[in-house]
């Protein structure tokens, strides 16, 4: 482990480290734009020199491509080395538009936060000097380009021939005249082509869904997960509820993805990046409904569990506890399926329950990201024991195939569209033979006329929640906004039901639950809430496992 | 574009015609000296290049013996690259090995080949030199037939095969790590260093010995007359001859092998038939136009090795010796020279990227009449800020020059510009 000093302050760093991390080590930044840490290097920014003296010879070098060696004393911020940062902006600036104030980027521009903190010069370029390049390139169905404001850093370049194994940009022209710009016949339309607007420092490539919609420093900013899949992708969720203007309705503004080396790396796919859509679309369940009363009132979310909880010890004293089935869903987070087990397979021994169902959508796999399992929670029912083979009793099918058989007095469906699976001949067999009917949902669909009662359920996005990923990687979200309408959280309507049938689960709170959970499921053993923290914790017994081996930052030849 | 004297080691067929078919070359005593080195063991002949005092006449003048040593001593495939993209203005002398003497080349690289151990040849040319690719191709192929190249050369148990690859005429393709990716079919963009030299990794990522024309035609000379004896023609540290391509306002502009170390004068005066018209003598640039000037006064009694050019303040580089009289406008020469540069920038590092085409507005606006005192100062700082901080030795090239110009002629560029 190289030891070495960098403005004057010790730090001892593994080997391999190049002076830019090393310098993070110390809470020293050293200005960049083209090295990241998940991309080849290729030191063509310039910006990130700095004075090294090693070995009795002292010499400017390259932050990102040189790796500490013991000894070395390093000076990020001499008199020289802001002659050279402000050098380099100064090329930069030279053709840059000066437009900040309608910038997409502003405010989060390595430009212009650069130029306030090392720049700062006067101007010596007459505006009519400036070259004009692409200013509205099209590059691909979500990404568009601005030629001008490019830095030419290469780091979309090299994301496309890296990561997503495709040649979609690439950089032309000689000098001054160079320009990134598509490949000659192709558009960037790769599964995680968005994850270019997220690497570009300045406001070269922006996102076609967030461009001029919304100011950055207005959004607020929640950790989380994406629950597209069940890779469980770490994401920031930039949200904002107060300006509507422009945005109607829509709460969440953009997801991003958050560092998590275990899991996504610094990516995340188109797929999970623009699936936010659906949180605050017009389908959502927002309200409780009931085929079984017309009163015309308002319908309280607490009155549907009440009858609810009729219906089921109305049904567990005349039938016994056979006559009930709940098909789960693996879209619930482990503390909603641990309620579900405890409450209908522990408590009223219920042994029809099971998350999985034959004809459930599947998706697109690849070797990077993506998984065919969109659901973001398997793992953890099958931790929780909420799937046949966990000792619960029949499969989602065979309880589908018992409820057109007349098996169940009573059905509860949580996020399930039955009617897509089902011909409206089975439907109709369905509501005949079924005395009664819950159905839990976030968003409008059939069931809600085939349900005898349907409770508003909230999504990832409105609720604290625990989910465990295809790995075994247990991790939490955190609830940026409240649920719209009356919705309520899953586990919630498992508490209050266990209530009214005089059962006490004795959980107030997603922490609370989760910290049941480690005492009770032994792969969740000495796991807490608190413990999970912003990465999440492997399953007790599993051992860790990268989607794949991390790059360390190495030369390259240049693209 | 003749030789000067009695020492001509590259130049001896130089304007003759025919003289590049293998049969001719062969009578001349060509592959001779391929024939002897394989008799050699590999390091034998790297330590006679050592000692014969052979330096890159690429431009860096480095010792060519100490760069084939830096081989790792396990890796293999190994890989010899001839750098025949030759394009810093001012500089022609490659091309006339490679018209008049591609077996003298083919055969130098051979040697260099064996005493690397390199198992194939990849010879780069410039894509503007149609006519010597022509020639090459045809060098290979009759040297292929012949068994100089390809299995078992002369009974040696070695086998070497020679692949020629043409560039797209960019400048930085004559750069050696620039040039390794466009023959890999990437973007001619020098590659980052360190820690990477092409003697460790390489063409396709293998140990490589990347080697100018004229310093490889070289060595059969050197396997002839031996190292001393080469050794001794040159100075102490510059070992042989120098193909000196002379251009500018003498009245013989052209290419002279004389041995390195001659006066300056004897390559204008007595080679170059003097100064045209008579005029008066201005500047020298010594080594292509990335080198720094040099005024009349600085030239008195400049020595053409190495070390002399660095002492007066500007480097040898590939020779090319330019001169200027009395009636160029340094500030003319500045925008010719800054508009090459800004051409041929290759995008990749932003210092050369954006700075280049600076250096050429701010020249062209003095040039023009229409500078302001301010832009005399702002070109030498501009300079300054690429000087040094680039990922090649292209920003070099052009700061190096600019700044000279203005040191050492500040008063044309003066004379030019309003308050």
């Amino acid at each position: 482990m190289p030891k070495i000093e960098i403005d004057n302050k010790p730090v001892e760093v593994p080997a391999g480290t190049n002076l830019i991390e090393a310098a993070r080590l110390l809470n020293i930044e050293i200005p960049h734009y083209c090295y990241h840490p998940g991309l080849a290097v290729v030191g063509s920014c310039r910006m990130c020199q700095v004075e090294c003296e090693h070995n009795g010879r002292k010499s400017i070098v390259v932050g990102c491509n040189t790796m500490a060696a013991d000894g070395m004393k390093i000076t990020t911020s001499s008199v020289a080395i802001r002659d050279i940062q402000r050098g380099v902006l100064e090329f930069y600036l030279q053709h840059h538009p000066l437009d900040c104030p309608i910038c997409d980027d502003a405010g989060e521009c390595d430009l212009q936060n650069y130029y306030m903190r090392y720049g700062l010069h006067e101007s010596r370029v007459d505006l009519d000097e400036k070259r004009h390049k692409h200013k509205v390139h099209d590059v691909g169905p979500t990404v568009v380009l601005d030629s001008e404001r490019c830095v030419l850093c290469s780091r979309c370049v090299r994301f496309c021939r890296e990561i997503a194994g495709v040649d979609e940009l690439g950089i032309f022209g000689q000098g001054g005249n160079a320009e990134l710009m598509n490949v000659p016949g192709k558009r960037l339309e790769n599964p995680y082509a968005g994850n270019v607007v997220d690497l570009c420092p300045v406001g070269a490539l922006t996102d076609k869904d967030f461009r001029f919609k919304r100011r950055v420093w207005y959004l607020k900013r929640t950790p989380s997960i994406c629950t597209g899949c069940s890779r469980g992708c770490n994401i920031y969720v930039d949200w904002e509820t107060e300006r509507s203007y422009k945005n109607p309705q829509r709460r969440i503004q953009r997801l991003k993805p958050r560092y998590n080396r275990a899991v996504n790396e610094w990516w995340i796919c188109d797929r999970g990046r623009y699936g936010y859509r659906t949180t605050d679309g017009a389908d959502r369940l927002t309200a409780p409904h009931t085929k079984l009363e017309s009163n015309g009132g308002p319908l309280a979310v607490s009155s549907v569990i009440e009858r609810a909880a009729g219906k089921i010890k109305a049904t567990l004293d005349k039938h016994g506890a056979k006559a009930i089935a709940v098909l789960a869903s693996a879209h619930s987070s482990n503390e909603d399926l641990f309620l579900l087990k405890r409450l209908f397979v522990d408590y009223l021994k219920v042994q029809c329950v099971d998350v999985n169902l034959g004809k459930e959508q599947k998706g697109e796999e690849d070797g990077i990201l993506m998984k065919s399992d969109l659901s973001p929670n398997r793992r953890g029912a099958l931790e929780m024991g909420v799937q046949p083979w966990g000792g619960s009793g029949l499969p989602g099918d065979e309880i589908v195939a018992g409820a057109l058989d007349g098996d169940f007095e009573v059905l509860i469906v949580i996020n399930h569209d039955l009617t897509a699976n089902l011909a409206p001949k089975q439907l109709g067999k369905l509501e005949q033979h079924c005395g009664y009917v819950l159905y839990l949902g976030t968003h409008v669909s059939a069931m809600n006329e085939l349900a005898h009662d349907v409770i508003p359920i909230a999504v990832w996005a409105e609720r604290e929640a625990s989910y465990t990923n295809f790995q075994g990687r247990v991790q939490r979200t955190w609830r940026p906004f409240d649920p719209l309408g009356l919705a309520v959280s899953e586990w919630e309507v498992w508490r209050d039901l266990a209530a009214r049938l005089g059962l006490e689960l004795k959980c107030d709170s997603p922490p609370e639950v989760f910290d049941s959970i480690g005492e009770s499921i032994a792969s969740f053993k000495g796991l807490t809430w608190e413990g999970l923290g912003a990465g999440g914790k492997m399953l007790t017994g599993v051992s860790e496992s990268p989607y794949r081996k991390v790059q360390s930052p190495r030369p390259l030849a240049a693209y | 574009m003749t030789g000067n004297g009695n020492i001509r080691l590259l130049s001896r067929n130089f304007g003759k015609s025919g003289q590049a078919g293998i049969e001719t070359a062969e009578q001349r005593g060509a592959y001779a000296m391929l024939k002897k080195a394989v008799r050699m063991k590999p390091e034998e002949v790297t330590a006679l290049v050592k000692e014969s005092g052979l330096r890159g006449h690429g431009g860096a003048g480095f010792s060519a013996g100490m760069k084939w040593g830096f081989i790792p001593k396990d890796t293999f495939p190994r890989y010899v690259c001839v750098n025949a993209d030759e394009s810093e203005p001012g500089t022609c002398k490659d091309r006339l090995i490679l018209e008049y003497d591609p077996h003298l080349l083919l055969e130098g690289a051979l040697i260099c080949a064996w005493a690397v151990q390199a198992e194939r040849i990849y010879i780069y040319i410039r894509g503007e030199y149609f006519y010597p690719t022509r020639i090459m191709h045809k060098a290979i192929e009759d040297a292929r037939a012949k068994g100089f190249i390809g299995d078992n050369i002369l009974g040696s148990g070695w086998s070497c095969t020679v692949h020629l690859g043409t560039g797209a005429g960019q400048y930085i393709c004559g750069e050696e790590t620039g040039l390794i990716e466009s023959l890999e079919g990437k973007k001619g963009w020098p590659r980052l260093k360190p820690p990477f030299y092409p003697a460790a990794v390489g063409v396709w990522g293998k140990p490589t010995i990347v080697n100018n024309v004229e310093t490889l035609a070289f060595v059969p000379r050197i396997l002839e007359i031996g190292a001393d004896k080469f050794a001794a023609l040159g100075t102490p540290k510059n070992g042989g001859t120098a193909l000196l391509s002379l251009s500018g306002n003498v009245k013989r502009p052209g290419v002279y092998e004389l041995p390195m170390g001659v006066p300056l004068k004897t390559l204008i005066y007595d080679c170059g038939g003097g100064i045209t018209a008579d005029r008066k003598l201005k500047a020298v640039i010594p080594g292509g136009s990335s080198s720094h000037i040099l005024t009349a006064e600085e030239c008195e009694n400049l020595r053409l090795d190495f070390e002399s050019v660095a002492a007066a303040g500007s480097m040898l580089g590939s020779a090319a010796v330019m001169v200027i009289d009395e009636t160029v406008s340094i500030p003319r020469l500045m925008v010719w020279m800054t508009r090459f540069y800004a051409h041929e920038s290759c995008g990749q590092c932003t210092p050369c990227r954006e700075g280049t085409g600076w250096l050429l507005r701010l020249a062209t606006r003095i040039a023009d009449g229409k500078g302001r005192r301010r832009d005399i100062d702002d070109l030498y700082e501009v300079a300054n800020n690429i000087d040094g901080k680039t990922i090649c030795a292209l920003g070099a090239a052009v700061a190096w020059p600019t700044k000279s110009y203005i040191k050492k002629f500040r008063h044309e560029f003066e004379a030019l510009v309003k308050e």
